[in-house]
């Protein structure tokens, strides 16, 4: 048992002390934190200040409600409106949902000022105007021509046309503007227009044992980023088993461990081991995705933009670790038998090929899932060993299945865990003193039955 | 200092893999306090009779008894095992490294940072204790990884080719160690296929040659029981002596020497007061004991 332990405790320390490992942790949410806030936060730099517009209005009749449109707090339009997205739609718009939502918070930071013709031509104006933004005392000018409301059409100048936030935003404001203006023309009024155009917003609620709980859309997020946490974590960790026990092998340091321990504890031992550093990391990097959430709503709602995050009830923090633990053991046991077999890192990385192969399918079926959790597929996936630890995951935090499903799956799993420490430890213990040619399958089935 | 207690004993010992038999029909037994010798070509199956002794794997018949008990995963505490084909954790530090060793033989973590302490001194490498094992060359290594056979003051100790690869002065610093350690009373079981290093260090000799035991007992015995009783001789005159059939079998000629192989049953004794008392002058007279090469060699032609 001591032995046991200091195997475990190896294994434990030296990984989480090595550089790879605080790397690794350190920069996942460091990296999450990259792509997901500083973005928008960049994208919110507003680097030389409020833009300097002049407007020309040759209408006569257009600068004031532009003026009005320009200095006015957003307010969803019918344009950029809250349209419920499909989760799939959703995974790409997002990025770009986030950065409009962030140029609208910078939004009113124009300092518009009227320029009249006084009798000069249009292009004596232009003229003056064009050596003002040589001289950097102007930014943009607008030019709303006679026949705007008819033509709909305004010409932009500007020493930066790629500034597609300004020119975005200034037609934006200035379809409204002309909008508005046509309206009063067909004796309309604007607001009334703007209440007839107000959007639908689609509240979903999740309907589960545990009652019903408001589910704004991040739920998929959610669901996703979990299955894909464990494929990544077991694929990662799986491969550190596979280098770990080939070192013992290539090394000869096997022997030594052998004349001090039987194999079956040693193999625990170290599977154990690293099944404790994934849960190190998996820990960090789950506090530090919670702060970072709740850190995060925070900041968007105190700039005005409501965020509810995903309610995740305990339990399943429970069935993640059970299942994570599940899909850890099923997948490093075969890799520990596998790097028993071979001699050289890169023949384990061959051999190893179709136990990956294995773990993505598992992944793969994530999406048909998500789609209809309940369908005798998704049922059949989340029974099947291989694919549980994700399958059956992503189906209990999507639609909750009923609980003897779960256990019926957790159940086969560690039933299959079993069988394969079993299988595992005897070829191991031979295996590991096995040099050259590569066992064919009736060996190891010899292997199997000898010890 | 000698102990008549047998510390080891194999009885009709067999293991094969497959069609291949590695080990047939073994028995020996290895006297407490003693340097014992299993000596052999490469292949012979001497690393596969020290993995059974180690309880790494068992035999398929026969038994063997360590410290009067069936080997048993408990007694591995009391063995420390140098194997001929060894490693170390490349990335760990050293002395980390023998703290876990240590551990694997029971050693209680307190005692064992001493222990490390006094070993890296006493193999001079204290100032690398804190390097990690990439660092260290091949023969630092090796001098470690003696350290960790030996640390947990192991009642039997078994090295395989312990010296191979490494350099005069520290074959000289671990065979001192080696002595030291059978003064203190421990047995050793030295593996190797360099018969002139076993020749030296060890008191009893078990040879094995595919698979199967040769001979074994004292290296005395052995060397007396070969039957081989001849002098080395270099004179002037005592020709007569020499050529009496009841005294001397056959002379071989060397360059300026002679080698006369004696009648079964004389005394090296009684050919040179002959050779006195004939008048001859002798400058060279030595007795010729056969070397476990040359002993080795005779046994697997005459087995053959």
């Amino acid at each position: 048992m001591k032995k046991f332990l200091a195997v475990i405790k190896r294994e434990y320390v030296q990984r989480v002390r090595s550089k790879m490992f605080i790397l690794a942790t350190v920069m996942g949410p460091v990296m999450l934190a990259l792509f997901t806030v500083l973005p928008a936060f960049i994208a919110n730099i507003n680097a030389g200040g409020p833009t300097r517009i002049a407007v020309v209005d040759e209408s006569g009749r257009m600068y004031a409600r532009f003026h009005e449109t320009l200095n006015k707090k957003e307010e969803p339009s019918d344009e950029s409106g809250q349209r419920r997205k499909s989760p799939a739609e959703t995974i790409n718009a997002n990025q770009q949902d986030r950065l409009a939502s962030s140029r609208n918070l910078a939004g009113g930071d124009f300092q518009v000022e009227q320029v009249s013709l006084e009798g000069r031509s249009l292009e004596d104006v232009k003229r003056e105007l064009n050596s003002r933004i040589r001289q950097g005392q102007l930014d943009v000018y607008v030019v709303l021509p006679r026949d705007i409301l008819e033509e709909g059409k305004a010409e932009y100048y500007g020493r930066n046309t790629g500034d597609v936030f300004t020119r975005g935003r200034l037609t934006d404001r200035l379809t409204r503007a002309v909008r508005d203006e046509r309206l009063v023309d067909k004796h309309i009024a604007p607001e009334v227009v703007r209440e007839i155009n107000r959007p639908v917003t689609l509240q979903s609620t999740r309907i589960s044992e545990a009652g019903e709980e408001k589910d704004s859309g991040a739920g998929f997020y959610l669901v996703f980023g979990m299955g894909f946490v464990i494929y990544l974590t077991i694929l990662m960790y799986g491969q550190v088993i596979l280098a770990a026990v080939i070192e013992e092998k290539e090394t000869r340091i096997a022997e030594i461990l052998f004349s001090s321990m039987r194999a079956f504890p040693l193999m625990m031992g170290k599977l154990i081991g690293v099944s404790l550093v994934a849960l190190t990391q998996l820990v960090i990097w789950g506090l530090s995705f919670i702060a970072l959430a709740i850190y995060g709503a925070g900041a968007l709602s105190a700039r005005g933009i409501p965020v509810s995050l995903p309610h995740m009830p305990p339990i399943v923090l429970v069935y993640f670790v059970l299942f994570f633990l599940l899909g850890y053991y099923i997948y490093s046991t075969i890799y520990a038998l596998v790097g028993s077999m071979v001699t050289t890192a890169q023949e384990g990385g061959q051999m190893a090929l179709p136990v990956v192969f294995l773990l993505v399918m598992a992944f793969y079926f994530v999406f048909p899932v998500i789609r209809s959790p309940n369908s005798s597929l998704a049922f059949w996936v989340s029974m099947f060993p291989f694919f549980a630890p994700i399958t059956m995951l992503v189906r209990i935090v999507t639609e909750t299945p009923p609980f003897w499903q779960i256990a019926l799956s957790l159940g086969i799993g560690f039933a299959t865990v079993a069988l394969l420490t079993w299988l595992a430890a005897r070829i191991y213990r031979i295996g590991m003193l096995m040099y050259g040619k590569r066992p064919t399958i009736p060996e190891l089935w010899r292997w199997v039955r000898q010890s | 200092m000698e102990n008549k207690s047998p510390t080891l004993v194999l009885e009709r010992v067999t293991k094969s893999f497959g069609d291949f038999t590695a080990v047939k029909d073994m028995s020996l037994m290895v006297m407490a306090g003693r340097i014992f010798g299993l000596i052999g070509p490469n292949g012979a199956g001497k690393t596969t009779t020290i993995r059974m002794i180690v309880n790494i794997t068992a035999p398929d018949s026969g038994t063997i008894k360590l410290f009067g008990e069936e080997i048993n995963s408990s007694l591995q505490d009391r063995i420390g095992y140098l194997p001929e084909e060894r490693g170390l954790y490349k990335k760990m530090r050293i002395s980390e490294q023998l703290k876990f060793f240590a551990a694997l033989k029971n050693v209680p973590g307190a005692q064992a940072g001493k222990l490390i302490d006094r070993w890296l001194a006493r193999v001079e490498l204290s100032e690398w204790k804190n390097k990690r094992a990439k660092e260290l060359s091949k023969g630092m290594q090796q001098k470690i990884q003696f350290i960790a056979a030996v640390m947990h003051d192991p009642d039997l100790l078994i090295l395989d080719e312990p010296f191979s690869g490494l350099d005069p002065v520290n074959v000289e610093l671990l065979r001192d160690i080696v002595l030291e350690l059978k003064a203190e009373g421990k047995t050793i079981i030295f593996s190797t296929h360099q018969m002139e290093l076993a020749e030296k260090l060890c008191d009893d000799i078990c040879m094995i040659n595919k698979s199967e035991k040769v001979l074994d007992g004292s290296l005395r015995e052995v060397k007396r029981g070969f039957g081989r009783n001849a002098v080395a001789l270099r004179l002037e005159g005592g020709e007569s002596v020499l050529a009496d059939r009841s005294l001397v079998v056959k002379v071989d000629q060397d360059s300026d020497e002679l080698e006369a192989l004696l009648a079964p049953g004389v005394d090296a004794q009684e050919l040179l007061n002959r050779l006195i008392s004939s008048g001859a002058r002798l400058s060279k007279f030595e007795l010729v004991e056969p070397s476990l090469n040359d002993i080795f060699i005779e046994k697997v032609r005459r087995a053959a």
